[in-house]
């Protein structure tokens, strides 16, 4: 390659005509699809916002329901609650989720839980808290879609529920009055908990799907000069 | 276990069976396999109630605690695992039941149960049914408190009529809808029944239909001919049927008053109001009632209506103020806005018609629009007679005429003080022997304002008396009031003056106090400026204090201790006219202070800060009276003198004359007669000449301090020093010119040969020395030969000798070298002029000739 002095003014149309094309890069291109990460960044947000509601909810709801479900060193076994979904997991286990096994336990825990939530909206006593439950189960649908749409980016099937499996609210005459305010305090603590993982799952897959910092190589052929 | 029928109709007549046996069953197997029980499951009783609660725990050793709403609870363990607790009067606490559980110390069971507490069902209150149109019965209640939990839904009501047998339950708590059968039923017996899971209650009703008619509203309310002071009010009522009459009741609401009207009706209602004012907001308003059998009145229904305008009633009330200015009456006219009544609808201008008395012929009109209360008129001397009238869109009041006399008649008429109140001032006068018309009473309610603000009121002919009041008066204001009768011819004059406060204050403020004719002994005040008109209250005259270190009092005058506790001398002055007052019986050289300050029946001025005086002694008066003529007379002495300098100067102190310009010497001269002599100076023989020297700054030089001792010159003639070639004086001292020491180090001095003894003792002063060399100059300039022992005394009387003098230099008797020796004595004389410098320590003879030896 033989580079003269007096080619500089060549060199600097070259560089020109490279930054004029540079938009049409495709890896640059900023008007193409952006993958799921912008839909995880909303859906983690919308679990912090949840969290943030739900925080409010409960202690409210528990003051409905009158101690000791709304003392705070209760800490019951937890009886009767065996149909809600856990979010409690093996540290490990839940680091070797791969995305569609996470996605889809957050998907199916949700609806559950909001099939729950509903429930409990049906039974609760005064306006004040059917209105404040109606507000968080809207949002907490809201959730359940943000997490399809992650999903469908991703390119994961939704979960199909598994007929016969469909959660009901219906306490059988053997379920008491107590066991049922213990199932309501379990539901809105096994939420809590579902919150804040799924806060942690969805920062662990934002950080996934992050790209790497943008580097871009380009090959410019000196060619003519 | 015991039964009973649940029956509708019989509510109150339930029976129940006979108690079941009791039956034994054995917990402990009938349970299952969990560790610990609570009992009753999930109880709903009523407030108030005595409820048992019980566990049992599979294990007797178990530390179990049971807790009601997070309290623990104390129970009473009837067997080894089976502990029952007691709660007596059991309260409503929330919908949602009260918990009550139990755990084991482990804290790995828990059971539990809730309580469900529901509050006692009450009795419907205020049960009661009617009907507004006769098909539907509208039936309402006062429920009570809602007994409704999570467990238990809230109490249900049923009515149930007993006569048509139909039963309807009710949609709403305090509420329920009844149609009305078609038959025409008239008589209902209502039962409403409210019941819950655990109580029913129920109360009854019977009436008759049309004894509970409650119409609806009056509607289509409308007014027809509407005058000035009559309308027509017609509506309509809802229909209730073909025979029934209403009972209608119409309010009309207008200007403050209330009047209320009884109308029967059977479809529409009218009716007329009269006696209306005209130009009137009015409010109407009609309800109705079955008139055969009253229940209850409908809702109101409202409407207005104005009545239309008429002409003003009354003629504006009218007052005036007379100006001169100029040979001119400015005449300012006031007249009141009518009141509502007064002017039936509003007020478009008023009219004033100004009629000259004088000149039949001329009269003059002006229209002022309104608002406007108030005009100005510029008349001549002449008496016119003002006629104001208002008007509105309908018509013209009556006027209002007043006489602005050409002659002002402004009689002078003492000026009474009143007392007043918070309630205004209240006025009497002497009423008039003539006839009059009436009384006004005059006055401005802001005095110290620009515009004054003038207010009047009018009183009949036989009033002799009126209470004046005002918003605008204020405490410390002084109001003046002028009461005029106003006579047959409607011509104003004034009768009395009164003057006072609504209520009077302290003065505030202090005269301004001029000092005068301090002496030794007194002083005067005068606070000439004071006006005792604007204070707030009526000045009754003025307290003079005077502080002195003294202390003591004279004649006229108390002790008095301030308010800072300082003793000092009070001076009362009753006539508050009096605006001077000496101070006397001081104390020459004395420090004094004194304050004067009014006072009124309500308190004096404030104490403020006294003025400091000091009187003088008491011969300075006449020192003042002695010295100043005296100073007057030097200076008029020195002024004369300056004036006549020129006529003192030849009295008292004539020029000295010069010799050189005496006659004498021309006379010598001409007669050159060389006998003629003025002194003999041969007898005159210096000894010696003590040269001082004297240091110049100027002239310093290295040799200087070489010279520090006086020289002498020896003078007396010796046979070596006289038998030289020429007589020569060496001199040492060099301060003045050292090149002229280089050149000359010394000098001859020309010296008579032969002086006498006797002029020896003339050298011994300065003067006598430089008169010396001034004769030897005289000599030499006599061109007397120097052996020459004859002298020629010359008389400094002589005339001058005019042109000769400028020929000394031309004949120096002596030669050059010797003349510094003469500089050098002239010097120290001080009596010739400082040497010139530069030249002045070679000068010779020349340089002490008349231009600066004489001059």
């Amino acid at each position: 390659m033989d580079l003269r002095a007096g080619d500089s003014w060549g060199m600097l149309a070259c560089l020109c005509t490279v930054l004029w094309h540079l938009p049409a890069v495709p890896a640059l291109n900023r008007t193409g699809d952006p993958g799921p990460g912008p839909s995880i960044q909303k859906t983690y947000d919308l679990t912090r916002y949840l969290e943030h509601q739900l925080r409010s909810l409960a202690g409210t709801y528990l003051n409905y329901l009158g101690p000791p479900f709304n003392e705070p060193d209760f800490n019951p076994p937890r009886l009767g609650a065996e149909t809600l979904p856990r979010a409690t997991v093996n540290l490990d286990v839940w680091r070797s989720l791969n995305d569609k096994l996470r996605l889809t336990q957050n998907y199916e825990a949700y609806s559950h839980l909001l099939c729950y939530l509903r429930g409990l909206n049906r039974q609760a006593a005064t306006a004040e808290l059917r209105r404040s439950l109606a507000h968080f189960c809207t949002s907490l649908q809201g959730l359940l879609g943000s997490i399809a749409g992650v999903m469908a980016a991703l390119g994961y099937p939704l979960p199909q529920p598994l007929p016969g499996t469909e959660p009901t609210w219906a306490p059988g005459p053997a379920h008491s009055d107590f066991l049922q305010k213990m199932d309501d305090f379990w539901l809105l603590k096994e939420l809590q908990t579902w919150l804040w993982r799924s806060a942690k799952d969805f920062n662990r897959l934002k950080k996934k799907m992050q790209p790497p910092a943008a580097a871009v190589t380009l090959h410019l052929e000196a060619r003519g000069f | 276990m015991r039964s009973a029928e649940d029956d509708a109709k019989t509510p109150e007549q339930s029976f129940w069976s006979n108690w079941s046996s009791w039956e034994e069953v054995d917990v402990q197997n009938s349970l299952g396999h969990d560790p610990l029980f609570v009992f009753p499951k999930d109880k709903l009783v009523e407030e108030g109630s005595n409820v048992t609660i019980c566990y049992v725990s599979r294990s007797p050793q178990s530390n179990i605690s049971c807790y009601l709403e997070g309290v623990q609870m104390q129970g009473e363990q009837l067997e080894p695992n089976v502990t029952v607790f007691n709660l007596n009067h059991v309260a409503f606490i929330r919908e949602t039941g009260t918990n009550i559980y139990c755990k084991g110390d482990q804290g790995d069971s828990i059971k539990g149960i809730v309580l469900f507490v529901s509050k006692v069902l009450e009795e419907p209150k205020e049960f009661s049914c009617e009907t507004q149109d006769l098909t539907t019965l509208n039936c309402t209640w006062d429920p009570g408190s809602d007994t409704g939990l999570l467990k238990q839904l809230s109490q249900s009501y049923t009515l149930f009529e007993s006569f048509s047998g139909k039963k309807t339950l009710c949609k709403h708590k305090s509420w329920c809808s009844w149609e009305v059968a078609p038959e025409s039923q008239e008589m209902y017996n209502f039962t409403l029944t409210a019941e819950n899971y655990l109580r029913k209650r129920s109360v009854h009703l019977l009436f008759n239909l049309t004894h509970r008619v409650h119409p609806m509203a009056p509607f289509s309310v409308l007014f027809t001919d509407v005058s000035t002071t009559n309308a027509t009010m017609t509506w309509k009522v809802h229909s209730t049927g073909n025979y029934y009459t209403l009972l209608c009741q119409v309010k009309l609401y207008g200007e403050g008053e209330v009047t209320q009207h009884n109308v029967s009706v059977e479809v529409d209602g009218e009716q007329l109001f009269s006696g209306l004012e005209p130009d009137t907001e009015y409010r109407a308003q009609v309800r109705c009632a079955n008139a055969n059998h009253f229940w209850k009145w409908s809702e109101w229904t409202h409407q207005n209506f104005t009545t239309a305008e008429a002409a003003p009633s009354e003629a504006p009330d009218v007052w005036r103020n007379v100006k001169s200015v100029q040979g001119h009456s400015v005449v300012t006219l006031f007249w009141k806005p009518l009141s509502k009544l007064q002017a039936n609808g509003k007020i478009l201008f008023y009219n004033i018609v100004i009629e000259n008395l004088d000149r039949s012929s001329s009269s003059k009109f002006l229209s002022i629009p309104a608002p406007a209360n108030g005009t100005e008129l510029n008349l001549d001397q002449c008496s016119y007679q003002i006629h104001v009238t208002a008007h509105n869109s309908v018509g013209t009041s009556p006027a209002s005429v007043i006489i602005v006399s050409g002659d002002p008649g402004n009689k002078e008429v003492e000026e009474e003080r009143v007392k007043g109140t918070e309630d205004g001032f209240s006025l009497s006068w002497k009423p008039q022997p003539g006839n009059v018309t009436g009384y006004i009473v005059e006055w401005c309610d802001r005095p110290r304002g620009p515009l004054c603000d003038l207010q009047w009121k009018s009183v009949g002919p036989t009033t002799t008396s009126t209470v004046v009041s005002s918003d605008a008066f204020r405490p410390g204001v002084q109001y003046n009031f002028r009461i005029y009768g106003i006579s047959t011819e409607r011509v104003p004059y004034l009768l009395e003056k009164k003057t006072g406060y609504s209520q009077e204050l302290a003065p505030s403020d202090n005269p301004q106090v001029v000092m005068s004719n301090l002496t030794s002994r007194s002083f005067t005040l005068s606070w000439k400026d004071y006006s005792i008109e604007s204070q707030p209250s009526f000045i009754q005259g003025y307290h003079v204090y005077l502080k002195s270190k003294a202390g003591q009092c004279h004649s006229g005058s108390e002790k008095a201790v301030l308010s800072d506790d300082a003793v000092c001398c009070k001076y009362k002055i009753d006539n508050p006219k009096q605006k001077t007052f000496v101070v006397e019986n001081l104390q020459p050289e004395s420090f004094y202070e004194f304050l004067v300050t009014p006072y009124s029946s309500v308190g004096e001025g404030p104490h403020g800060a006294f003025t400091k005086v000091t009187t003088p002694d008491e011969y300075s008066p006449i020192l003042i009276r002695v010295i100043l003529p005296m100073v007057f007379c030097i200076l008029l002495i020195m002024i004369i003198c300056y004036l006549k300098s020129q006529w003192m100067k030849e009295k008292c102190y004539p020029d000295i004359p010069d010799p050189y310009k005496s006659s004498v010497l021309s006379l010598i001269k001409s007669k050159e007669n060389p006998r003629l002599t003025i002194m003999n100076i041969k007898d005159c023989v210096p000894d010696s000449i003590e040269v001082l020297n004297k240091q110049e700054g100027t002239r310093k030089s290295l040799t200087e301090t070489e010279s520090s001792k006086p020289t002498y010159l020896y003078l007396l003639p010796t046979e070596e020093s006289y038998s030289g070639p020429g007589p020569c004086i060496c001199f040492e001292n060099f301060t003045y010119n050292q090149a002229a020491s280089d050149s000359a180090s010394c000098g001859h001095v020309p010296v008579a040969p032969k002086a006498p003894p006797s002029q020896l003792a003339l050298l011994t002063s300065p003067e006598n020395l430089l008169k010396a060399l001034e004769e030897n100059y005289m000599n030499s300039l006599g061109e007397i030969p120097a052996g020459e022992t004859s002298l020629n005394y010359v008389s400094q009387l002589a005339s001058a000798m005019t042109g000769d003098k400028f020929s000394l230099p031309t004949n120096p008797p002596e030669p050059a070298l010797c003349s510094e020796y003469k500089m050098q004595m002239a010097i120290p004389l001080g009596l010739a002029s400082p040497p010139s410098s530069g030249s002045s320590s070679l000068s010779s003879f020349t340089l002490l000739d008349e231009g600066e030896h004489y001059h």
